[in-house]
């Protein structure tokens, strides 16, 4: 069976190879699809080892440092393990100040991620030019839009962060998290620089991103005409990364008022932004921590399977039989779970969604947008969505969160509390990947126990006890039937197809070129004539195959390494060492 | 303004002559580019990295980002001047192409290559890059490169990857090369990440040909040269009153106070934070009434720098009276003054 690597994928947090075994597919007019994928992380550090011993405040700023991506949701999901660990219940104004710089956190991620990192492949594959990078410089900018979203982007994130930066000191790794609250005082000044960043910034997000969310479901139609030429059969985004069909979340954004009642019981938080829960086949069940187990059987440690992270224990063993990853595999209620944006709103909001665009200074009404989700398993196409509906919901509230938090001047922004001898905790919240759980153990006023359990993990677990793939291996693979799940690996190159889906695009300038693919080719070649051959592998059977809709399903789920890797072993080296 | 000798001249005759001359402000940082006629090409290596360092260089405001990738162009040819020939976080390529760009890197014109660095190097095994331990990649491509950069604290030092129980052998790049005998200057730029304004200024002065004057841990003095706590803090004249903040949080009647309590490790920092600040220059650490980490030092994140909330050991008394005592309305500035030049000798402490 023919096989090929992409190795390393960019545009990803951290070090990541896949490996894909394909097969000509009578279904789909003989085209090749993925029959079998291996994914592979190259990168340890050991964050839950070094932990051990040092004063467990330290683990907010150094757990930030796993990923500086996502630092903030490491921060606060370590801050919360804390505050129930110290027995430090935080004051209404740092649940607040909290969510402000959380929610400030996912705007900048998740647009780094809908345009930075996924935006190159979407812009191509749709012929939306404004998504594409600005290949062709300013001046393509100027006369093609070509790149204008992308760039225009970059300062957005920029705006974004510096609203955490006045609330955090500083983006990445903020500085003001602190067991029982925060360290910064609420000032008009800190809210209405704030508010002065927020209102461009939601205007972009409004007006742009979500219209850019409208211009790709259309342009998805044109896509399953070319599929349906080639394949003969209508592939869209929604039919390809089709993943297993449960997904979980812990929630976010917790309300002041309700804090007590609602968000500390982490089978409850339905009063907060984004709700906890389990997600199946249509289904809703509370979510229920205990559920969580990390099975080993496929994984490279000989330590027990099926523990729960509290009593989690890690024992790296190389040549365990039978094994392929470093990643255990987490399962919730014995299933694998899919985590990330479309698990929160799945949670929160069921299949269909709203969302509001009611302008927050002028008032103006700029029309809601809905979206029912197109396969409730889970596709490129629903997640990407999915994503631009968290950033909508969350720009929305920064805004209530900010004006509620005048009200809270002269209010303690901290419920401090010594380090306590004896404790443990528990710090369940969602990464803009998805669900993030940190557990910590406290033994003689130092750290005897630190254990995380990352969204990334979860998505790229390796097979369980049962031998159940994880969602990203179901995602990649075409294992059941292509018409379910198509992926497929052209042998034509990215200009071909983009010459497929538009045509008749044409441009004046540098130069007269007719179709997207040989403007697209032109453009990239002028940098370096080996971009003609962007994205494309060699087989084993020496033909060049393309691999972008692979890349396209592993980037869906905005995969973490530097997080899912926290403590896993690279090939070739034994790690001798027991974290209890 | 017309000078007669070219800016390039200019600036060379001023390090020639000891003084460092590096771009620090926007309009010369604009113009090193503008002269910089050829293509640079740059390499960007991650290690044992959080990515971190990248996005932070993406938060530079002063010129931004989307200004040095699109309009810094190569003469007529409508190239970016400082495209990244490599670099995983957003290279547009994957796989073996993005391999082989390394290789059209490494044999890119002369004088022309910088090298970009961020994380730490590890022992053999625990750090990949298709197919390529990123140890090999790192002799490889510091070999024939012109100017090595080492972008936050874990490629300067080893960092939060090289924390004390790390079971990896986690180290900066130049203490990797001097292992294997790789003699170059590396230019190191930590903080925990690196700040974005002292890689812009670096890569600016480099292409002008100033090479930045270093302290004796790589670091350049315009940025690192001088120290947070008695040089740089805004909120030194509470520590000289004897204000406190006690608790993380809980701010004096005064309305603030130095957070040398709450374990400000200021005094052993030589960066400069407070006077630059960070996100264009909103905030940083302290103003948000957090501790200082001294992430700009080699020993961090251990040694005195942590924990991280608990107060430095050992800074000395102010003629023997705790700084309390002079708060209580005895201030003697010049006495104040002497004692903390004193600890600031004490504490610094001059390796290698």
């Amino acid at each position: 069976m023919p096989e090929f690597s992409i190795d390393p994928i960019t545009r990803i947090e951290g070090h990541l190879g896949i490996k894909l075994k394909i097969e000509r597919s009578p279904a789909l007019k003989n085209e090749y699809i993925v029959t079998e994928s291996k994914v592979s992380g190259h990168m340890f550090r050991g964050f839950e080892i070094f932990l051990k011993g040092r004063d467990p405040r330290d683990a907010v700023y150094i757990v930030q440092r796993i990923c500086g991506v996502c630092p903030t949701p490491h921060g606060m999901a370590s801050v919360l393990a804390l505050d129930e660990a110290f027995g430090a219940i935080p004051p209404p104004a740092a649940i607040l100040i909290r969510n402000i710089i959380e929610g400030s956190s996912y705007l900048y991620d998740h647009l780094l991620h809908f345009y930075t990192l996924m935006g190159p492949e979407l812009g191509i594959l749709t012929a939306h030019l404004p998504m594409v990078p600005p290949v062709l410089g300013k001046e393509g900018i100027k006369r093609l839009n070509l790149g204008s979203h992308y760039s225009s982007n970059l300062r957005y994130i920029r705006i974004a962060n510096e609203i955490q930066a006045i609330w955090g000191g500083k983006f990445p790794h903020v500085a003001s998290l602190h067991p029982g609250g925060v360290t910064v005082k609420p000032t008009l000044d800190k809210i209405s620089l704030s508010i002065a960043r927020l209102v461009p910034l939601w205007e972009f997000i409004a007006l742009v991103t979500m219209e850019d969310v409208k211009i790709l479901l259309s342009r998805n139609e044109r896509i399953k005409d070319v599929t349906e030429n080639i394949l003969g059969l209508r592939v869209g985004l929604e039919n390809i990364g089709v993943g297993v069909g449960n997904f979980l979340a812990y929630g976010l954004f917790p309300e002041p008022e309700d804090y007590e009642s609602d968000w500390l019981d982490p089978s409850k938080r339905r009063r907060s932004l984004f709700h906890s829960g389990f997600w199946s086949k249509g289904s809703f069940s509370p979510f229920d921590e205990r559920k969580i187990r990390e099975d080993v059987k496929n994984s490279y440690y000989d330590s027990p399977s099926g523990l729960h992270p509290s009593v989690g224990v890690t024992s790296p063993k190389k040549d365990k039989p039978g094994a392929y990853s470093w990643l255990k595999a987490p399962r919730y209620d014995g299933e694998p779970a899919e985590v990330g944006p479309l698990a929160r709103m799945l949670v929160t909001f069921g299949r269909r969604w709203k969302v509001e665009r009611i302008h927050p200074i002028t008032g103006e009404d700029y029309g809601a947008v809905e979206y029912e989700v197109r396969n409730p398993n889970g596709s490129v196409l629903d997640r990407v969505v999915a994503r631009a509906f968290n950033l909508m919901l969350i720009a929305n509230s920064l805004f209530e969160w900010l004006l509620d938090l005048k009200n809270y001047l002269d209010k303690p922004v901290i419920n401090y509390k010594d380090v306590p001898v004896t404790a443990s905790g528990r710090g369940l919240w969602d990464a803009p990947r998805g669900a993030l759980g940190h557990w910590i153990t406290i033994k003689g006023g130092r750290i005897e126990r630190y254990q995380c359990v990352v969204p990334s993990t979860w998505n790229w677990s390796p097979r369980d006890d049962r031998d159940v793939p994880g969602p990203g291996e179901i995602a990649l693979t075409s294992r059941f039937k292509p018409e379910l799940n198509a992926v497929w690996i052209p042998t034509m190159s990215v200009p071909d197809i983009a010459n497929a889906v538009a045509p008749d695009l044409e441009i004046e300038w540098p130069a007269k070129i007719k179709g997207w693919g040989n403007i697209l080719g032109s453009a990239l070649t002028r940098i370096n004539p080996k971009y003609a051959r962007i994205n494309m592998e060699t087989a084993t059977t020496r033909e060049f195959v393309n691999s972008t809709i692979p890349l396209m399903i592993a980037r869906s789920f905005d995969p973490c390494l530097a997080c899912a890797v926290h403590l896993i072993t690279p090939s070739g080296k034994e790690l001798v060492v027991e974290v209890r | 303004m017309e000078l007669k000798l070219t800016r390039r001249d200019f600036l060379k005759s001023m390090t020639m002559v000891g003084i460092s001359a590096m771009l620090i402000n926007k309009a010369d940082i604009l113009k090193a580019l503008a002269q910089a006629k050829d293509y640079w090409h740059i390499c960007w290596l991650n290690g044992a990295s959080c990515s971190g360092c990248e996005v932070s260089f993406a938060q530079n405001a002063d010129p931004d980002i989307v200004e040095i990738l699109t309009s810094m162009t190569v003469g007529e040819s409508g190239l970016p001047i400082a495209l990244p020939d490599y670099m995983q976080v957003i290279h547009p390529t994957s796989g073996s192409l993005a391999m082989e760009f390394i290789e059209v890197w490494k044999k890119a014109s002369e004088k022309r290559k910088i090298l970009i660095v961020v994380g730490s190097v590890q022992n053999p095994g625990f750090c990949e890059i298709g197919g390529k331990d990123f140890r090999d990649l790192l002799i490889e491509t510091s070999k024939v490169a012109d100017y090595i950069i080492a972008f936050g604290s874990c490629s300067s030092f080893g960092g939060i990857p090289g924390a004390k129980g790390n079971v990896t052998g986690a180290k900066g790049v130049s203490d990797f090369l001097k292992e294997v005998g790789i003699r170059k200057t590396v230019i190191n730029l930590p903080r925990c990440p690196g700040h974005p304004d002292s890689l812009v200024s670096t890569l600016a002065s480099v292409m002008v040909g100033v090479i930045p004057m270093l302290d004796n841990y790589g670091r350049p003095v315009d940025f690192f040269g001088m120290n947070m706590h008695s040089e740089l803090c805004p909120y030194r004249p509470f520590y000289d009153r004897g204000i406190f903040i006690t608790k993380p949080g809980e701010y004096p009647t005064s309305g603030d106070g130095c957070r040398y309590k709450i374990g400000c490790k200021g005094p052993i920092a030589y960066t400069d934070c407070a006077l630059r600040k960070w996100n264009n220059r909103v905030s940083y650490c302290l103003e948000v009434g957090a501790p200082c980490l001294s992430c700009s030092e080699k020993e961090f994140p251990d040694g005195d720098t942590s924990p991280f909330w608990k107060e430095l050991p050992g800074l000395p008394l102010i003629l023997n009276a705790p700084v309390e005592v002079w708060g209580s309305g005895l201030v003697a500035a010049a006495a104040a003054g002497c004692a903390i030049h004193f600890a600031r000798k004490k504490i610094k402490k001059k390796e290698e």
